[in-house]
């Protein structure tokens, strides 16, 4: 331990133009990191390289790695954990909660609205070409009442506080959203690491997300069936969540199983046990909808199950999130979030939206291709920070590579202002010192008929290269664990 | 006046190595409809393997077999006896069907509708500037369809083995040659681009008259004409669909109406054969 409350933090260096987590506008310290930064302060660099080196070492030992897609071999890598924590002031959360529930209630009944009566595509709020050009609107799904009238029983919603100091949704992802097994391995890791730290806090914990998960899944289970069995459907170990899978099969209690351990007969769903058959009324599932079913979907799927969306439709069985609901989860959607709340809940939405340039229309896609250096320009489709364009960073050549992506398939693109993401302190290896980092915040919402819960906690991730702002662990970055506090 | 129709659908499938596990799922139950009603449903495999209906995602009947133990051969075996009342596909007062006019086909309505039967797919999707057949503004929409029926008919030259299942129609407007599923598709996508509603349709064709696409599963297609509802055009054989068709399913293209399909987890190539036949009584 070192003597000098200011160590770690002497050569801090502040970016002043940009917004930092601990630090007020006027460049002290705010109310909630306060005490936290008395506590590191007591620590010297020497200590916390010890200190990040064991955290590393406990990842490793349990296993929590990703794995990274690029065209050369794939690799098993740890998800970068900083020990600085990100501390959210119980109102500031309150904010948050209320926002992130008030878009994914509004993303279900825009799902139910889209596979009934269409009545916002009637009405002329969302153009219907957004329905019939994204691949994700599943034609099978028109007519059917997924159980409990719930699509997206689980979100992860992405935020980041922009330099003007307030918060943006960035993305709502609801195609199986990973990452919430981070969030509880980090809090293990850092209560290892600095257990005392948590003596001078009253932070929310994150370690019932699986129970609360399980209820609410439980809350739809088809119709006639008393006690439901669940189940989670990965698609292997090969696949770069693996890892979060497994955990959340653990914590759950429930079996995890691959589309070759069920079978579908007399269109109800079976696992295949040494005791024999097992009927499976709740699949939380983490394969596409393409991979579904063989049969209904992609035919050369060896990841799903023969027959499952015949029993889907017959409703002897609920899968989560509901199939079709990828068709919410396209970029070119995500910047009509304000409308969809305001049609749906009458409300005005609570959460910004960052403005979003389509690039099917023609003057908006002009106005794209005039400013691509001021702009981020992101495929609709793509998860994990793949196909990304950020002007300012680009060569140009790259710059005329994207002018000419663009022109050929515009619907495939948005783009949207280089938001400046909010940092905070991190500790970087390298210079074995406490830098700015870029940091976003996903949030995990489970969804039923009757309530909704919100993750008190969430994943900080971190982008560690200096200046970047790509966060998604497939890029390169880190995370953080998140504190909630409670009021 | 009405037919008895009996139709027998025999596949045969060979697997180079054994395999295991493996499901399949058939797709040639005649729908029942106004012109068709089913008397009986015979369906038999050489394994005895479990064997049951079900339906696919558009509410088609499907016939789904799963085996459990190693094979590397299997036959199946359908048979259906089928009522099918007369159709008169000129039976319809052609004052009814409105001039072509592509802006009613506009309204929001009928697009949200039937937007399914409109937007392009893999298969049906057009080539741009193709010199395909454009809609005659001063002939009513029946009338162009009739139009188009011919005109894919004198377009492609029926050449069986040359297409898949699975080519699009930028290759087979190259080659000019092709089978039931390519006139089809041909129609489909031209019918689409032009705002009509249309879809395609897997069924049986009645053999003996000398059409093309006897002994296989024969396609066709279906679209909306405003004033009369879906009709149906045969451009293979340059006919609107009558008694002889026997439909067993519809669908956006070819893929959501494959007669079979099979899942199976095994390594090596197979060989599937299949053979229709179609006989009739008065």
């Amino acid at each position: 331990m070192s003597g000098d409350n200011t160590t770690i933090f002497t050569s801090y260096d502040r970016n002043p133009k940009l917004y930092d987590e601990l630090y007020d506008p006027d460049g002290k310290v705010t109310k909630v990191y306060k005490k936290l930064f008395k506590l590191y302060g007591k620590h010297s660099i020497a200590d916390y390289y010890e200190l990040n080196n064991k955290a590393k070492a406990s990842f490793f030992n349990q296993g929590i790695t990703f794995r990274v897609y690029s065209e050369e071999k794939t690799n098993e890598k740890i998800f970068p954990f900083d020990l600085f924590p990100r501390i959210i002031g119980a109102a500031e959360w309150e904010h948050i909660e209320s926002g992130v529930k008030q878009r994914c209630l509004a993303l279900n009944k825009f799902l139910w609205d889209l596979y009934h009566d269409r009545e916002i595509l009637r009405d002329g709020v969302v153009p219907l070409e957004l329905v019939t050009t994204s691949e994700n609107y599943l034609d099978q799904m028109i007519g059917v009442d997924p159980p409990g009238g719930i699509y997206t029983h689980i979100s992860g919603t992405d935020i980041i506080r922009h330099n003007d100091g307030k918060f943006y949704v960035l993305e709502d992802n609801i195609r199986c959203p990973s990452g919430v097994s981070y969030v509880l391995s980090n809090r293990t890791a850092l209560k290892r690491a600095l257990f005392g730290v948590f003596n001078h806090y009253n932070a929310h914990t994150v370690t019932n997300y699986a129970e609360n998960l399980l209820e609410l899944l439980e809350t739809v289970k088809p119709a006639g069936v008393d006690i439901p069995t669940t189940v989670v459907l990965t698609p292997g170990m090969y696949n770069s969540a693996f890892y979060e899978h497994s955990y959340l099969a653990k914590t759950m209690g429930v079996e995890l199983v691959e589309g070759r351990d069920l079978f579908v007969e007399n269109d109800f769903v079976y696992m295949k046990t040494i005791a024999g058959p097992e009927k499976v009324d709740i699949i939380y599932r983490r394969i596409d909808d393409a991979f579904l079913d063989p049969l209904e979907f992609r035919k050369d799927s060896s990841l799903g199950v023969p027959g499952l969306f015949a029993a889907y439709k017959k409703g002897n069985v609920t899968i989560a999130n509901a199939p079709g609901t990828g068709v919410a989860d396209d970029k070119a959607v995500y910047t009509y979030m304000p409308d969809i709340i305001r049609y749906y809940l009458d409300e005005e939405p609570i959460l910004n939206n960052v403005k979003t340039y389509h690039c099917s229309r023609k003057d908006e896609l002009e106005y794209v291709l005039e400013h691509i250096r001021e702009l981020v320009v992101k495929p609709v489709d793509e998860a994990g920070g793949y196909g990304i364009s950020i002007g300012n960073t680009l060569t140009d050549e790259q710059v005329e590579q994207v002018r000419k992506d663009l022109r050929a398939s515009p619907r495939k693109y948005v783009a949207q202002p280089i938001l400046s993401l909010s940092v905070h302190p991190t500790y970087i290896e390298e210079s074995q010192s406490f830098e700015q980092r870029h940091i976003d915040l996903r949030t995990f919402t489970v969804m039923g008929p009757e309530k909704s819960f919100v993750l008190k906690g969430g994943l900080t991730r971190v982008a560690l290269r200096k200046g970047n702002l790509i966060v998604n662990s497939s890029q390169g970055g880190g995370s953080k664990d998140t504190w909630v506090l409670k009021k | 006046m009405a037919q008895l129709y009996t139709i027998r659908y025999t596949a045969e499938n060979h697997y180079d190595h054994p395999v295991v596990e493996a499901s399949w799922q058939f797709l040639i139950v005649p729908q029942e409809n106004e012109t068709q009603s089913l008397v009986r449903i015979d369906f038999s495999n050489s394994r005895n393997a479990r064997w049951e209906f079900s339906q696919n995602g558009f509410g088609f009947i499907t016939i789904r077999v799963r085996n459990r133990h190693e094979l590397s051969d299997i036959s199946f075996e359908a048979a259906f006896e089928l009522i099918k009342e007369e159709v008169n596909p000129f039976a319809f007062d052609l004052s009814e069907v409105p001039p072509y006019n592509p802006e009613n086909l506009q309204d929001m309505g009928f697009r949200l509708e039937h937007q399914m039967f409109l937007k392009p797919t893999p298969l049906t999707r057009l080539p741009e500037d193709t010199g395909c057949f454009r809609f005659d503004h001063g002939r009513n929409c029946l009338e162009n369809l009739a139009d188009l029926n011919t005109w894919v008919y004198k377009a492609l030259k029926y050449t069986p083995g040359l297409t898949g299942v699975d080519t699009p129609l930028t290759e087979v407007l190259e080659i000019r040659q092709g089978v039931c599923q390519d006139f089809s598709h041909l129609f489909i996508g031209i019918a689409r681009a032009h705002g009509i509603p249309a879809r395609y349709v897997s069924g049986y064709l009645h053999q003996g008259m000398g059409y093309a696409g006897d002994a296989q599963m024969h396609a066709w297609a279906e679209a909306l004409v405003p004033g009369l509802g879906w009709c149906g055009f045969d451009p293979t054989n340059n006919l609107m669909a009558a008694s002889d068709h026997i439909k067993v399913a519809h669908g956006r293209d070819y893929a959501d109406c494959a007669p079979i399909k099979g899942v199976v987890f095994g390594k090596g190539d197979n060989r599937s054969n299949h053979q229709v036949q179609v006989t009739s009584q008065q």
